[in-house]
């Protein structure tokens, strides 16, 4: 088996997982609950966690999550439920 | 004050000074969320199918806080967004205010807080401070001074202040 070509597999990439959940800046969610959630959330580890917070921070937002439609819109509900200024969009 | 306690459970102190000012909070809290604008003329069947969340961001800069579009550039898809999801989250939100005023009402001098209590706890301290926040006009474009000797603003560091050693417990 020849391993697919790099292109290939970014192409793939895209095409599977087309939209985003975007987290955005916001002068009142505290920095240390906003890298708690995306812990608690996406389970993600503590640097991971904190590297997006700082993204969001520092530039004014942060893609936090890609995968189909539907599960973004899951994302942005949660994130909505945690008070985080949350927005999904198609990845292009 | 949050604090970590033995096998993970979690306890909270409030003086009675503290408790009366989260009491009333969450409360006021309680009654934004409960008269949303759109309950008026609210079709039944819709009702009933869960359909009859509105389309609309709230006018309200606190609820459009609290419910924001789902859609930065495709209304919509926000339209539609809202309207399945609004009033979940609005339910979502107001047992989580349930749980942390059942708590202040059966209040004892101090509390053991559950894992799931606290999660309430920690949803519904930061819905209040966005709220807060928000009528106090903090945003990224002025600077507040967080020094200012106003009421409005000592709330809202107090609030900061709770929050953050709930999740400093947590943590």
């Amino acid at each position: 088996m020849s391993a697919m070509p790099i292109e290939d597999v970014a192409i793939d990439v895209m095409t599977d997982r087309p939209w985003i959940t975007l987290v955005w800046n916001d002068p009142i969610n505290l920095m240390t609950y906003v890298t708690y959630v995306f812990q608690t959330y996406f389970g993600y580890d503590k640097p991971k966690a904190e590297l997006l917070m700082l993204d969001v921070h520092e530039k004014g937002r942060a893609v936090v999550s890609s995968g189909t439609r539907e599960e973004m819109e899951r994302d942005v509900a949660a994130m909505h439920s945690y008070g985080l200024w949350a927005t999904l969009q198609k990845d292009d | 004050m949050f604090k970590s306690g033995l096998g993970g459970k979690l306890t909270l102190k409030l003086d009675d000074a503290e408790l009366g000012v989260l009491s009333q909070l969450f409360e006021q809290m309680a009654e934004l969320l409960e008269h949303p604008e759109s309950e008026a003329g609210a079709d039944p069947l819709a009702k009933m199918l869960n359909m009859s969340g509105s389309t609309q961001i709230s006018e309200d800069p606190a609820l459009a806080r609290l419910f924001p579009d789902g859609y930065s550039d495709d209304e919509h898809a926000s339209a539609d967004f809202r309207r399945f999801t609004e009033q979940d989250l609005r339910a979502q939100k107001l047992a989580a205010l349930a749980t942390v005023r059942v708590s202040l009402s059966d209040w004892t001098g101090k509390s053991s807080i559950t894992a799931q209590q606290a999660q309430d706890w920690l949803k519904g301290l930061n819905d209040l401070r966005l709220v807060l926040g928000t009528r106090l006009e903090i945003t990224d474009e002025v600077e507040t001074d967080f020094g200012a000797d106003e009421p409005g603003i000592h709330l809202y560091n107090y609030l900061t202040y709770l929050q953050g050693t709930l999740i400093d417990a947590l943590t």
